[in-house]
């Protein structure tokens, strides 16, 4: 028998403003615990939430970006429930009316394009963190109220696969929206997977396994692909699957059972009685999507325009600072394609090398387009632009001082000195000009070689080779 | 008698003139607290408050609030000052921040002395449920009667004319009901008038602060200094604060109020309604226009059950915050529902905790159509229902409670609808989040009656406009037991 998966995913995606959700307290990561608090986020009695406007405002984006409808009334209600790390005793989310319905992500899996409907988007606050030890808990509430987004999918992912370029997609929206860093390791992106598995061409569901502890947007696939291949297993065997919470460990590559489910919590969830609704206006919403920063998407797509292929481009998108950097350079050069090279190329290893990220990157933006102007219209060879720029790195002087400190000579271009050259050329080698008339490619490179040789290496070797070529088509 | 004794408006006047000072004055309220055998206090900080008061300088004309002391009833966040809201779970919790109103009435010179005793967390009309145990009503000596509640110990205060005001909240009737067995003005103004940021939430839909005077001036005078928006509470009004003490130019012309005729029929044979019915002919002798209506027996009997419902649901949630893990004592144990279970367990009364499960109930997902759903429901017809009176009307008046306060043993029947209606009709103004003011009617014997208008919404000036004219007519203001003591009452 056949199977196929039904994958919801639930993400939950930590915003990186200036203050939380619902205090004035800072959003930070990696303070001294418990330092950066406001009364609201231990729940002192008498402290009352405060709507952040950046988070609204970060909502309306990312619910754009997904195509979804916009509620323009933001209300909020209560998820009542007794934990830890839950300062109020409850959570202010968005269960009745969120900010956000009804869209959808486009991924590009390896047998085609997919579209991956979006129940909802809502805005809620984190909880505090907690630390377990064998003799104590510990809680910092640094975290407590830091302003979430929960983007929940319909269960329409079917592979391991899918599944991790639709959270690649989230992650990236995110990110270059200026929303969360989307760090998983850290904990800003986090996301919840509910698999179940049916035969093939059924519409009922199976019994849901939830599968939580997934820190990295790698494991999202092995975890999925390892857990659809259990519940086969069990379902061929005549087994059942059971109603459960599994983990992914990472050591083993295999989910494990983490609590057996029973009935669901009952939240009792009512309106927040403390947040009268919001009505946005409709240039509060026009505002927010127009002055969105530029997203992955539309980035992508205008880098392909500009003559570079889509891995290329995918390579300079994985790393945001790469991407606005090279946004950047692309003003001070016509030629994106070299651009794109330098930065892939010289600048990754210069990176590499120092031990330096794109947003650190040491060199302006109009160096960078100094360098491929070098290169493209300089007469300089690759070669030397990148020695240049080398040494730009290495004492912070423009790639154009640097040539003049190298001493490095741009190759000549100029026709009528070229013109000479090929005119010696062909008249020396006269058997490998009918060498190449007969059809033999390698001898173009013996004539070019040549030219190279009598220019003592000035000439610039593309030129040389075009008008070669011309002159042996009009000697024809 | 005593400066404390006129008023903010002639205490202020007293203050201009040079006869005395804020410490003076602090000093002798202090000594008048101190006296009071009424179990009327939780903490006090009378050495800050002398120090406060000493340190005010020169009277800040206009500023009617400057160097005039207060209480505040121990819901109200203090900084450095315990707040408990007369409940075991939070012993030993000292705020760090001021309630807004704190801060208010700080910044214009007020002097707070302590902080007053309630019904536990605010919970309930006896002032019986506190974990100081009752507190009683200072008209009669003998400690059989209540002052109600929740904000007993304010009431007791000032009535026993410590002090011309305190604070009070107000989610049923909490300022309102006590205001009549205590022979004060008591306001509760409209919904999100006042901050409520620092009061410690009951539940948030119905609660509003409010406070105990004993006049009208001075209810106006202190609307002035509390009213207005403010960033902390983001259901705070932003309308803009009338000169609310500014009421005496307002013409009475045209003026109408409802009288709620099926209310006043469940108690026809009490005094506070016959003096209600004597005090209508007065206005109406006055150009006041009165209007009989009927509410809808139904509905008024549906008060208690929807407030009880509604109130009961939001505190669940509101005091959830309460575990025994951030602040108040922390009771050990091996896991964290351990902590929370005895935290909760010993922390609260018996009461209360009812109340939790009440509402814990009705949100359930099985029960919540039935319970709160409805319950909300009710609300919004009830809010219709009165919304189409005060169309008609300006204002509707009602006895503050069905006679004057109860024994502590005295068992009502509480299905009759003089319990269910008139002991329990002044949340209507909570419903629908109206102003409402309790003013003292009469006296019965040697117990004071009170007498609630009811008004629009942000139409406090008028409120306090009509409210004036019932003074007048009824003669009774600046009343405290201090006042029939010395003779002058």
């Amino acid at each position: 028998m056949n199977f196929e998966a039904v994958i919801g995913l639930e993400i939950h995606v930590e915003m990186r403003t200036r203050s939380k959700m619902f205090s004035s307290a800072p959003v930070t990561y990696g303070k001294e615990p418990n330092t950066e608090l406001a009364p609201f986020d231990l729940a002192f009695p008498g402290t009352m939430p405060t709507v952040n406007e950046e988070a609204v405002r970060n909502g309306i984006r990312l619910a754009h970006a997904l195509g979804m409808e916009i509620d323009p009334l933001v209300r909020f209600d209560r998820k009542n429930y007794f934990y830890s790390d839950l300062p109020k005793g409850f959570q202010i989310t968005q269960q009745f009316h969120p900010i956000g319905r009804n869209g959808s992500l486009l991924i590009r899996t390896s047998r085609g394009e997919r579209r991956i409907g979006i129940e909802r988007i809502h805005l809620e606050e984190d909880t505090a963190k907690q630390l377990h030890f064998p003799d104590c808990s510990l809680l910092d509430y640094n975290r407590a109220g830091v302003p979430l987004v929960e983007i929940v999918s319909l269960p329409e992912i079917r592979t391991g696969e899918e599944a991790r370029l639709y959270v690649e997609g989230i992650r990236n929206i995110v990110l270059y929206a200026g929303i969360s860093d989307g760090k998983m390791e850290e904990g800003s992106l986090r996301v919840d997977v509910n698999v179940s598995i049916r035969p093939y061409g059924t519409e009922g569901f199976g019994t849901k396994v939830e599968i939580k502890n997934l820190n990295s947007i790698k494991n999202i696939e092995l975890a999925l692909d390892y857990e659809i291949d259990r519940q086969a297993g069990l379902l061929l065997m005549g087994k059942e699957v059971r109603q459960e919470t599994r983990r992914y460990d990472e050591g083993k590559g295999r989910t494990v059972l983490m609590r057996l489910k029973t009935d669901a919590v009952d939240y009792k969830y009512f309106p927040e009685p403390n947040i009268a609704p919001i009505a946005l206006s409709e240039e509060f919403v026009r505002e927010a999507v127009e002055t969105c920063p530029e997203l992955y998407e539309s980035k992508r797509a205008r880098y392909i325009a500009l003559g570079l292929t889509e891995k290329d481009a995918e390579v300079i998108l994985q790393d945001k600072g790469m991407a606005l950097y090279f946004d950047k350079a692309l003003s001070f050069t016509k030629y994106p394609k070299s651009l794109a090279n330098f930065l892939l190329g010289e600048g990754n290893q210069h990176l590499n090398k120092a031990g330096l990220s794109w947003d650190s990157f040491p060199l302006p933006p109009e160096w960078m387009g100094e360098a491929v102007l070098l290169q493209d219209e300089g007469g300089f060879q690759h070669k030397q632009a990148a020695e240049a720029l080398a040494l730009s790195f290495e004492q912070g002087i423009s790639p154009k001082e640097a040539v003049e400190r190298l001493g490095l000579k741009p190759q000549v271009s100029d026709e009528g000195f070229l013109l000479g050259i090929v005119e010696k050329v062909l008249s020396e080698n006269a058997q490998s000009v009918q060498d190449f008339l007969n059809g033999k490619d390698r001898a173009l490179g013996f004539l070019v070689g040549q030219g190279m040789k009598l220019s003592r290496g000035k000439a610039n070797p593309a030129r040389l080779s075009e008008m070669i070529r011309e002159r042996i088509g009009k000697e024809e | 008698m005593g400066y404390l004794d006129l008023g903010i408006r002639g205490l202020h006047e007293a203050y201009l003139r040079g006869e005395t000072t804020p410490r003076e004055v602090a000093e002798e309220a202090i000594r008048r607290a101190k006296e009071n055998q009424d179990n009327a206090l939780e903490a006090t900080c009378y050495e800050e408050a002398l120090s406060f008061a000493s340190s005010l300088g020169e009277c800040e004309r206009d500023n009617l609030l400057w160097g005039v002391p207060y209480f505040a009833k121990d819901n109200f966040s203090t900084k450095g000052v315990e707040t408990t809201a007369s409940s075991n779970i939070l012993k030993g919790y000292v705020p760090v921040f001021d309630a807004e109103v704190i801060r208010r009435l700080k910044e214009r010179g007020a002097v707070l002395l302590g902080k007053t005793t309630l019904d536990e967390l605010a919970m309930g009309g006896t002032g019986t449920s506190g974990h100081l145990g009752k507190t009683y009503n200072p008209w009669d000596e003998s400690h059989h009667r209540m002052v109600g509640g929740s904000s007993c110990g304010s009431a007791a205060l000032v009535a026993a004319g410590a002090v011309p005001f305190a604070l009070g909240s107000d989610t049923g009737d909490s300022v309102r009901k006590p205001a009549g067995y205590a022979g004060l003005v008591g306001i509760k103004p409209t919904w999100g008038r006042i901050s409520r940021f620092g009061l410690f939430p009951f539940a948030p839909s119905l609660d509003a602060v409010g406070y105990f005077t004993r006049s009208v001036d001075d209810a106006a005078i202190l609307l002035e200094a509390l009213a207005g928006r403010d960033e902390k509470d983001a259901t705070s009004s932003d309308k803009s604060v009338d000169s609310y003490a500014k009421y005496q130019d307002i013409s009475l012309e045209g003026m109408k109020v409802a009288v709620l005729d099926d209310l006043m029929g469940t108690i026809p044979e009490r005094k506070i309604a016959k003096d209600a019915g004597k005090l209508l002919s007065r206005l109406e002798e006055r150009g006041v226009e009165v209007r009989h209506v009927r509410f809808g027996e139904e509905m008024l009997r549906s008060i208690y059950i929807t407030y009880f419902v509604i109130s009961c649901a939001e505190a669940t949630s509101n005091d959830a915050n309460l575990d025994g893990i951030k602040f108040g004592p922390y009771p050990g144990g091996s896991t964290y529902e351990e902590v929370m279970l005895r935290a909760r367990t010993q922390g609260f009364g018996k009461l209360i905790k009812r109340r939790f499960v009440i509402g814990s109930y009705s949100l359930m997902r099985e029960n919540q159509e039935e319970l709160f759903l409805r319950a909300q429901r009710n609300r919004a017809k009830i809010v219709a229902r009165i919304g189409e009176i005060l169309t008609e009307c300006d204002f509707f008046l009602t006895p503050a409670s069905p006679g004057a306060a109860p024994l502590f043993d005295e068992q009502g029947d509480r299905l009759s609808d003089a319990y269910l209606i008139a002991d329990n009709h002044l949340a209507l103004g909570n419903f629908a989040g109206l102003p409402s003011i309790t003013l003292p009617l009469s006296f019965e014997e040697g117990l004071p009656l009170g007498v609630n208008l009811t008004g629009r919404a942000f139409d406090e000036r008028r409120l306090f406009r009509m409210s004036a004219l019932v003074e007048e007519e009824t003669g009774l203001r600046n009343l405290s037991v201090r006042e029939r003591k010395e003779g002058r009452l």
